[in-house]
């Protein structure tokens, strides 16, 4: 039997660790709900933009942009891997480069220059193991991505795609689904191919009201393509942050149940040790006692 | 009758509230809004949206985007919102020599160039 010392001292360090890992779920727990928030106040921009561009597309005018055509050659393309700053956060970023090397391989094989871009420190230790070179770090993203951040990217993006040093853009991310299921994916944002975010626009035609338009429906179009990719971008970085909470959350649920069920296990060993030293002891009290006498 | 008005950025619902009248930074100038206009698309520039409400005017600087007007509801789309007290005259005027010092060797990059320059410029207008 194992000296009943020691395992008290493993009890207590696995009580401490639960400690900890409960204390990061509530925290992971309160930040999700946080992040959660904040996707959904994006989703109501989404849905104006939505909304325009229906209005656009009602109005008669042809939804024609520089950005949603594709190239007809495709020479410099880049990849945007969006993983978490931070571990503990169970398969996480795993998923994310499980789905992005096979991604990168196959388009280094296929087009003449592809660069790598990564945000969160841990997607830029993996890749940089799996032995690929990173081009832009942004490790300034945490569970509460800020839009003057994201976008700071997206214009670098679309000033490169403009001026034609950028013909192609995906983002590697985890797409947040529930809150029991989010699934790492690849989505290419530039050329954006369709506006309106994929939604059904069952809104669009439910009012007769024709609409002025300021300056021009072009005009407005112009502005509205450059700014669904930016909304989209955000909502991507939105959406890892949800994941990666929500992913924390369930990891440590998981090890501050693990830890439970380990402290009852060495509990019941612990208790057993000190018994059979106690009749150890008295085994020998006895045995001394009738040495005397005898 | 009064006009609600509602700016949305991408992060938050940055105002809602009550006005009697609106003015918006259009991007080829302003456009004042009464009660009962007309429903209206347009696209925002870089310039201060003005808000005549009972508590007295209020005044916000709008980083480009859309307005929306539909019955008496304004809903204005902009990356950015801040209200006006809150801008620096300093960086404003340093973003400004930034945008005049970029490069504008081809179409694309002039173009570029002009946007920084007229975002700062509205910036500037909206501090002072």
């Amino acid at each position: 039997m194992a000296n009943a010392r020691a395992l008290d001292k493993r009890r207590k360090s696995i009580r401490n660790i639960r400690k900890i890992t409960r204390t990061m779920e509530l925290i992971a727990t309160a930040r999700y709900k946080k992040a959660m928030d904040r996707a959904q106040a994006a989703t109501a921009y989404t849905e104006q933009i939505t909304r325009i561009v229906g209005r656009l597309a009602a109005a008669g005018l042809d939804v024609q942009h520089p950005l949603l055509e594709q190239r007809d050659e495709i020479k410099n393309a880049r990849v945007l891997v969006l993983t978490s700053n931070r571990g503990l956060c169970g398969g996480y970023n795993a998923s994310i480069l499980r789905e992005a090397m096979p991604r990168i391989r196959e388009m280094k094989e296929s087009l003449p220059n592809v660069d790598v871009d990564v945000s969160g420190k841990r997607g830029v230790d993996g890749l940089a193991f799996r032995g690929v070179t990173i081009d832009e770090k942004h490790l300034n993203f945490e569970d509460q991505p800020a839009y003057a951040e994201v976008e700071k990217i997206a214009e670098s993006y679309l000033s490169r795609y403009i001026t034609g040093e950028l013909d192609r853009l995906d983002v590697i991310y985890t797409k947040f689904i529930s809150t029991s299921k989010q699934i790492a994916t690849v989505e290419t944002l530039l050329p954006l191919g369709s506006l309106g975010d994929d939604t059904d626009q069952d809104d669009a035609g439910g009012t007769n009201v024709e609409y002025e338009f300021l300056p021009s429906a072009e005009s407005i179009l112009e502005e509205v393509v450059p700014t669904s990719f930016k909304v989209r971008l955000f909502k991507c970085f939105l959406d890892a942050a949800v994941s990666e909470q929500v992913a924390r959350m369930i990891a440590m649920k998981g090890a501050t149940e693990n830890a439970g069920d380990m402290i009852k296990q060495l509990s019941m060993t612990y208790n057993r040790a000190r018994q059979s030293q106690i009749t150890g002891e008295i085994m020998e009290i006895i045995g001394g006692v009738e040495a005397l006498e005898g | 009758m009064a006009i609600r008005c509602i700016v949305v950025t991408p992060e938050r619902t940055e105002v809602d509230c009550e006005a009697d009248s609106v003015t918006l930074p259009m991007y080829d100038g302003s456009v004042g809004i009464l009660p009962g206009r007309a429903p209206m698309i347009g696209r925002l520039g870089f310039g201060t949206l003005h808000l005549a409400t009972a508590a007295g005017p209020q005044r916000y600087f709008v980083d480009g985007g859309f307005a929306q007007v539909e019955g008496n509801v304004v809903s204005l789309l902009t990356s950015r919102s801040i209200s006006v007290d809150l801008l620096d005259v300093g960086k404003a005027e340093e973003a400004l020599e930034v945008a005049q010092e970029m490069p504008a060797s081809t179409p694309e990059l002039a173009q570029l160039k002009d946007t920084a320059v007229r975002r700062a410029r509205g910036q500037l207008r909206s501090a002072r």
